[in-house]
């Protein structure tokens, strides 16, 4: 008997639904990125704080976000 | 610059800003087949028409195939309440793996480079047999395989014309 409670989905039989899941949820948490980040921006969190929870380097975020984030015109803070 | 050369160029503009709309990175295949199915061309026009695909019910059928393929491992993109990011101020210049793809196959579509035409590369794009155009088409009840013959079919009256 399987442990997967009863709301829960099997895993995808046909391994063409497994991949477009993976192309899928990565598009998906590309977005959830674009959104969260410009959230944790406007409210004033900094590039070091964002880049820490995202777990990637400052640099990489700043690169990813600022220029979409300015043309939004979000009030960056430096640190 | 070919009458091919300029079309290519407004298609690529046009699913670049596709790409832009949606918050990706990268130009895909089906960014490509959204800017065919906006472009108001004879020999894509006609065959997409036939099948019932316009822009809106290409868009419609690749956003069922996003959550179809989210619903395969349990996720439902609205359970995340974030409020939609604001898009990207540029078009993203790269090509990704699915358009570079595309392209290839719709470019050897044709005997030789002034025979190309329009529908050549809607033929690339429909003549892939995985990823997410070929499985949105046959989440929309579209018979794939005919609609590229058909497509191919009018690019190869478009030559001799």
């Amino acid at each position: 008997m399987s442990d997967r409670p009863p709301d829960q989905p099997a895993a995808p039989a046909d391994p063409a639904d497994g991949l477009a899941a993976v192309a899928a949820l990565r598009r998906l948490a590309d977005q959830i990125e674009d959104a969260a980040v410009e959230q944790a921006m406007r409210a004033g969190w900094s590039w070091p704080q964002v880049a820490e929870a995202l777990g990637v380097t400052r640099q990489a975020v700043h690169k990813k976000h600022a220029q979409r984030l300015i043309a939004a015109g979000v009030k960056l803070r430096r640190r | 610059m070919t009458t091919f050369d300029r079309y290519l160029h407004t298609i690529i503009d046009q699913a670049a800003d596709e790409a832009r709309k949606e918050g990706s990175t990268t130009v895909e295949a089906h960014h490509l087949l959204v800017a065919i199915a906006t472009e108001a061309e004879p020999t894509t026009a006609g065959p997409l028409s036939e099948a019932g695909l316009g822009r809106r019910e290409i868009r419609d059928a690749l956003e069922r195939e996003f959550e179809h393929s989210l619903a395969a491992v349990g996720v439902v993109p609205a359970h995340f309440g974030l409020p939609p990011a604001t898009c990207a101020p540029e078009r993203p210049s790269t090509m990704g793996a699915s358009a570079k793809l595309a392209l290839e196959r719709g470019l050897a579509s044709a005997a030789r480079k002034k025979d190309l035409r329009p529908a050549h590369l809607l033929l690339g794009i429909l003549r892939a047999e995985v990823g997410t155009v070929p499985r949105a088409l046959a989440l929309a009840g579209i018979d794939r395989a005919a609609l590229a013959e058909r497509v191919r079919q009018s690019a190869e009256q478009e030559t001799r014309a």
